[in-house]
């Protein structure tokens, strides 16, 4: 759990994509362990299928395809940082205590255990949040929304033992799908603007 | 039975979008295939209404009379834009804008949508109900950027970003209301039905919280203020027949998905503790969208904007809990979805003859289409709520409900957004729709495709305003009831 946090404090101080993308993966794999970790003590089978899905699609296949982008768009590897890496992990540890004190006035008085899980998986979501909105890459926006949905996935197992198995494949179906789409669309942003800055996406305003 | 096939429908459409030869005939199949749906829904609320008891299959698939309500309204927008769609694409492809390949892409996933948006009031689990949400965005992401021009992209990514972000926070209310539901009474169940059956027990503090988090999630995708700004961009550059269903209908199953969870937060607490969120959130997108829609210079943006009023005026109503107010509010919501998806329809057919977005570049309309620039014409006067047209029904039940509690302010200041909205409209269209006809503009006769689901549309306006069908009506009574608790 604590590994997740530092991935993320990874991802805020990183500067180029591969970076952020490598660091999303290191993230994804310790919440895939997590989970597996979960499903040997409960022995449910669903989980170690949610486990097995969680490998494939986030430890895999999307940082795979996220690699490929950036690779193939050829355009500059920074991140286009509107918070240099400094102030973004200084947020990142504000984040954490907020995520603390927010978990303890919404769950105080339960396991100690549980509300430091949903404090991590609250600083998480605020990081992924913090990613979407001060990295000008397009790529940026994507591995926010991502960081984002593993620190749903955290706070699932951590608050319920996660959801029933055909919700978590439909969730895991959404997440992979946007993903293509988005990537789809990086590829048609480069194409048309020459470059991957949401920032200078301008053309639509009023 | 019928939920199947209404689902099925789509499903088989889509499989027709991938197989077909011709693109005029995959259009008429589709037009058939909602009218099909559309016949369906109409069963599904005879039925309903007949037995009085909500429909349910495996525990998964439910239908009471707010699905029942949404189902029937998302089946005739669709039917609507179906029939629409054969005109406009044919066009479209006679002219090389697109490719014949592109035309059964944009079939393939307009069925994609509807299908996704049909699924929504059907299902009984929030989990999935979320899915289908989040699918709706996924699928029309590629028809908002249909066109693959600039303007498209961005609107398409803006459209993508702000709406999965939105989604993402509704999942995480979506979790604490498990979590309050699995810590109150052990039950691990995503089901509306359950979380309805135990109310009584669960955490309110932990309730107002994942409330916070859907209102925001689900908003977002509805167009509320100030989380609303994907929505112009959106309803703007999507194909025609698009937009009116994303502002006709999409937006509608949010606040759906939105309504099923102020049921549970105003039972679990006992109080119409949702009903405050929901008149400062419709008061804020009222005042946005006045403000806003005044230096609006582009068509169909002009029309979002209004979309993003009237779905205040559907909160505001929502948020009153009264019966009336709430009988106007579902009122509402089917007369905005039938005049709106009647404008963003006749703007699609303007915008297609002048190639031009800018209202102050467009003249002559009448002059050059009379039949859509006639009813567009009577359409904006549906739109600002004039009478006879049902939007002023429904608009006025909902103000008269907030006389009727003393809600002075809202009331006020929902009549005067309303006035600043309709002044707006009065500025800016009838100097497009009258005057000369501009010399490099032919009279050409219009498609028979957009005459029948223009004038379909504006008679349905202008029927609601004189008379609620009977059936229509009891529909309406029970979902009220449905949403008072009662």
């Amino acid at each position: 759990m604590f590994c997740m946090l530092t991935a993320a404090y990874g991802m805020l101080s990183a500067k180029r994509m591969t970076a952020l993308i490598a660091n999303f993966r290191l993230q994804s794999f310790f919440l895939f362990v997590l989970t597996l970790r979960e499903a040997a003590k409960a022995g449910n089978a669903g989980l170690y299928i949610v486990a097995g899905l969680l490998f494939a699609v986030k430890v895999l296949a999307i940082p795979v395809f996220l690699f490929k982008i950036a690779k193939n768009i050829k355009v500059s590897e920074n991140l286009g940082l509107l918070v240099n890496s400094q102030l973004s992990l200084a947020a990142g540890f504000l984040f954490t205590w907020g995520g603390w004190a927010f978990s303890r006035q919404l769950f105080g008085g339960r396991p100690v255990l549980m509300y430091t899980f949903t404090a991590v998986a609250f600083a998480v979501m605020a990081m992924g949040m913090f990613l979407m909105m001060f990295r000008m890459a397009a790529l940026a926006q994507i591995v926010g929304l991502l960081v984002m949905e593993n620190a749903l996935f955290l706070l699932c197992e951590a608050v319920s033992g996660g959801m029933p198995f055909f919700v978590e494949f439909a969730i895991f179906f959404d997440v992979l799908v946007s993903v293509i789409i988005l990537g789809i669309f990086v590829y048609r942003i480069n194409k048309l603007f020459t470059h991957i800055n949401v920032n200078k996406l301008t053309n639509l305003r009023g | 039975m019928e939920i199947f096939f209404i689902l099925l429908i789509p499903l088989l459409l889509m499989a027709c979008a991938l197989a077909a030869k011709k693109i005029e005939e995959l259009g008429y199949a589709c037009a058939l295939g909602y009218l099909a749906v559309f016949l369906l829904s109409l069963s599904l609320a005879a039925t309903f209404l007949s037995s009085g008891a909500p429909i349910s299959y495996f525990n998964f698939f439910y239908a009471d009379a707010l699905s029942v309500l949404f189902v029937l309204l998302i089946s005739l927008v669709s039917f609507c834009a179906a029939v629409y769609s054969i005109g406009y694409i044919a066009c479209d492809l006679q002219k090389g804008v697109i490719t014949f390949r592109k035309a059964r892409v944009y079939y393939l996933l307009f069925n994609a949508f509807c299908l996704s948006m049909l699924a929504v009031p059907l299902l009984n689990n929030m989990g999935m109900l979320w899915a289908a949400v989040e699918l709706t965005t996924l699928v029309s992401t590629f028809l908002v950027g249909f066109y693959t021009t600039k303007h498209s992209v961005e609107a398409a990514w803006k459209y993508i970003i702000i709406c999965s972000v939105g989604i993402i926070l509704a999942l995480l209310g979506t979790i604490l209301f498990v979590y309050a539901v699995f810590f109150s009474s052990g039950l691990k169940s995503l089901n509306w039905t359950d979380m309805m059956a135990c109310t009584g027990s669960l955490d309110k503090n932990i309730l107002q919280i994942a409330f916070i988090f859907i209102l925001v999630g689900y908003g977002t995708k509805a167009g509320l203020a100030p989380m609303h700004t994907w929505l112009p961009d959106a309803h703007s550059q999507a194909v025609s027949p698009v937009s009116a269903l994303l502002s006709g209908v999409l937006i509608k199953t949010a606040l759906y998905a939105l309504l099923r969870y102020c049921m549970i937060v105003n039972k679990g607490m006992g109080t119409n503790h949702a009903g405050n969120y929901l008149i400062f959130f419709g008061l804020l997108s009222m005042a946005v969208a006045g403000v806003l829609i005044l230096v609006q210079k582009d068509l169909k943006r002009f029309l979002a904007y209004s979309s993003v009023e009237h779905i205040g005026v559907i909160c505001v109503g929502l948020g009153l809990g009264s019966a009336i107010a709430l009988y106007g509010a579902l009122l509402h919501v089917f007369n905005h979805a039938i005049t709106k998806s009647l404008m963003f329809l006749g703007a699609g057919s303007i915008i297609k003859r002048y190639d031009k977005h800018n209202i102050n570049a467009i003249r002559g309309v009448i002059a050059v289409m009379p039949f859509t620039g006639v009813l567009f014409f009577l359409g904006m006067f549906a739109l600002a709520g004039f009478p006879p047209f049902s939007i002023f029904i429904s608009e006025a039940l909902i103000v008269i409900s907030a006389f009727l509690a003393k809600a002075y302010w809202p009331a006020g200041l929902a009549l005067f957004f309303i006035a600043l909205i309709f002044a707006a409209m009065i500025l800016r269209f009838p100097g497009m729709l009258f005057g000369q006809r501009p010399p490099d503009q032919e009279k050409t006769p219009e498609p028979l495709s957009t005459k029948l689901s223009l004038g379909f549309l504006l008679a349905l306006a202008c029927l609601m305003g004189f008379w609620v069908p009977g059936p229509f009506g009891r529909l309406l009574d029970q979902a009220v009831g449905l949403l008072r608790g009662v």
